[in-house]
């Protein structure tokens, strides 16, 4: 896949490259607002991770010209401004998802492969892992044809498993994956590895086995 | 005024009098001195009447009713008898004044004293009261002004100016003190804004190194548990920025999307979304939707808050109820003692004890929230339950 990262805290911006170049992506990066309508216009991208409080200009500005252009990238727009009216803004203007800092990396992986799915296979929306089968529509998940009863927290959490596997989930990232940024129980994660247990109960036998536990109290998903 | 007009009365009662008797007197002594020259008696009933009496007797003055002819009606007039030996001849003189008329002219003075008095008073009493009217309307209307004047409210307070120099430096001292309170008070909110916003960038940088050194491979169990609890300090501070902005946002008014909500809807929404993720039972009652016009993020916002306080601070496990009326929620769990200090419960970052890691701000929230709508928040503690009430005053 090939990525744009329009971020201009180089900071963040070489953090995110470091991440998705793991997986064999190519990233390019514009570091201000001029590159980044320059590079828009000039080449085709997969997915183009767009800051819209850009020192130079408004994000939004340029995901206007790449609509201009009828350009088929995903676009996910990273903010600092946790406003409403922006994200609307965003969202009406074409950008397929809307995230705030600060974000977890896996969180923002997570969200691409949603938006890539939805664009590359028109509504037929299916993960597919060896054995696991995952409809999207319809979230539901199959493993060798057979369907899984699976309860929302467990189905989002095998999701967030499968499309970022080989990376470590910590329960802070998965806590805040699955409950969102508005709770105020952080000192309580117990609750992770209740939900862990039971899809890995579910999923039986030699299937569970690509739930690891990495560090002792964090998760990775990995093909064995 | 009542007594002056009383004394004037009887002054001049007293002073026609004397005039009539004076006049009495007068005629009584021209008739005597017309007899002893002429030696005739006359008479002229009933003004005058001269009769020869045999005896001599002392004069007196009296009041008499005589019947008027000419006006058909008895009248008062005042009789003056004297006996007078004139010409070697007893007479009894007495002569008769009409009253009537001096009564009349008695009630006309007193009647116009009074209406002129009475005139006098009520003009100098308005000229007076408007006047002063005039004089403090300035201050009034200031005073007014102050009144109305909100820190919170981006407008100026409006002044009138005033020709009275003290008025004027004393607007001018307000229009001075006001500006600079507001100034203050937009300034300090820009800050909450601005910092809360600044931070989030370092935040980001921060969380994405550590999630790309937890995937390095070269850490160790324990060095992953320090990069594990601090992405839990950096979630900590996501939070509390996120909520310090969210107070700041419902202090600038910036919820301006009015809908019908569904309190009891949004209260279910809620509690599924805690027994999914906790494992919990949540009591829900309710009979009816209970439609309430807010903004609906807010209203998740308070449902939330509420719920998530509830199962915080239960202590049993499963004794969270909630319930819902046409007109109030109730959301109560199992406690072990009434908290300390009610009164601090809805201030920001007030908490009982240390042990928890929360904000501190999720009820200083719901408060604000209940605030700007006018719904009316309570606590209490009851047979070891801590009972939060919002009653929205439909």
């Amino acid at each position: 896949m090939k990525f744009l990262i329009v971020e201009d805290e180089l900071d963040l911006q070489e953090s995110i490259v470091t991440y998705f170049e793991k997986d064999a992506n190519i990233c390019e990066v514009a570091s201000d607002f001029h590159e980044a309508l320059e590079k828009v216009e000039l080449y085709d991208y997969d997915v183009i991770i767009l800051d819209i409080n850009l020192i130079t200009g408004s994000g939004l500005e340029v995901l206007k010209a790449l609509k201009k252009r009828k350009k088929s990238a995903g676009v996910i727009i990273i903010s600092a401004n946790n406003s409403l009216d922006d994200k609307l803004e965003g969202l009406d203007l074409g950008a397929d998802d809307y995230l705030t800092k600060p974000f977890h990396l896996a969180e923002l992986n997570s969200r691409i492969k949603a938006v890539l799915r939805r664009g590359k296979f028109g509504g037929d929306e299916t993960i597919e892992f060896n054995e696991i089968k995952i409809n999207t529509k319809s979230r539901t998940a199959y493993i060798n044809d057979v369907s899984l009863t699976l309860t929302r927290k467990e189905y989002d959490l095998l999701v967030f498993f499968i499309t970022n596997q080989g990376r470590v989930l910590s329960k802070e990232i998965i806590a805040e994956h699955l409950w969102g940024d508005d709770s105020d129980l952080i000192d309580n994660f117990d609750f992770i590895y209740v939900h862990i247990n039971n899809l890995r109960k579910k999923m039986t036998g030699e299937t569970a086995k690509y739930i690891k536990t990495a560090y002792g109290s964090g998760y990775k998903f990995i093909n064995y | 005024m009542i007594a002056s007009t009383i004394a004037l009365y009887f002054y001049t009662k007293n002073l026609l009098k004397n005039e009539v008797e004076e006049e009495l007197f007068s005629t009584e002594a021209r008739i005597e001195s017309a007899i002893k020259i002429n030696d005739i008696s006359f008479s002229l009933p009933p003004v005058i009447e001269v009769v020869e009496v045999k005896e001599l007797e002392e004069l007196f003055l009296k009041d008499t009713l005589i019947y008027d002819p000419s006006q058909n009606e008895d009248e008062v007039f005042r009789e003056l008898s004297t006996f007078k030996r004139i010409n070697g001849k007893n007479y009894r003189i007495t002569v008769r004044n009409l009253v009537v008329e001096s009564k009349d002219i008695l009630i006309a003075i007193d009647v116009s004293y009074f209406i002129i008095i009475l005139l006098v008073f009520l003009f100098l009493f308005y000229s007076n009261v408007e006047g002063n009217r005039k004089l403090w309307f300035p201050f009034f209307k200031n005073l007014e002004a102050m009144k109305n004047f909100s820190v919170k409210s981006e407008k100026q307070i409006v002044l009138v100016d005033s020709d009275i120099l003290e008025f004027q430096e004393l607007s001018n001292e307000i229009s001075l003190l006001t500006n600079k309170v507001q100034d203050d008070y937009q300034n300090l909110k820009q800050l909450t804004e601005d910092v809360s916003h600044e931070m989030q960038t370092p935040l980001a940088i921060m969380q994405a190194k550590i999630e790309n050194i937890i995937n390095t491979n070269k850490i160790d169990d324990d060095q992953y548990k320090l990069f594990s609890s601090l992405q839990k300090d950096i979630q900590r501070l996501k939070q509390l920025i996120k909520r310090l902005t969210l107070l700041t946002k419902i202090e600038n008014n910036q919820f301006i999307n009015i809908d019908k909500v569904d309190i009891a809807a949004s209260l279910g929404k809620t509690i599924q979304n805690f027994k999914e993720l906790f494992n919990l039972e949540i009591g829900f009652q309710y009979k009816h939707p209970l439609f309430v016009s807010m903004d609906p993020y807010l209203v998740e916002v308070l449902c939330n808050n509420l719920i998530s306080n509830a199962v915080k601070h239960d202590v049993k496990k499963d004794e969270i109820l909630v319930s819902c009326s046409h007109n109030s929620m109730i959301i109560s769990n199992s406690g072990e003692k009434q908290i300390e200090n009610p009164e601090k419960l809805f201030n920001r970052f007030y908490r009982e004890s240390k042990s928890n890691q929360s904000t501190g701000l999720g009820l200083a929230i719901v408060k604000k929230i209940c605030d700007l709508y006018g719904f009316e928040i309570s606590y209490k503690f009851h047979d070891a339950r801590h009972i939060f009430t919002v009653n929205f005053r439909i």
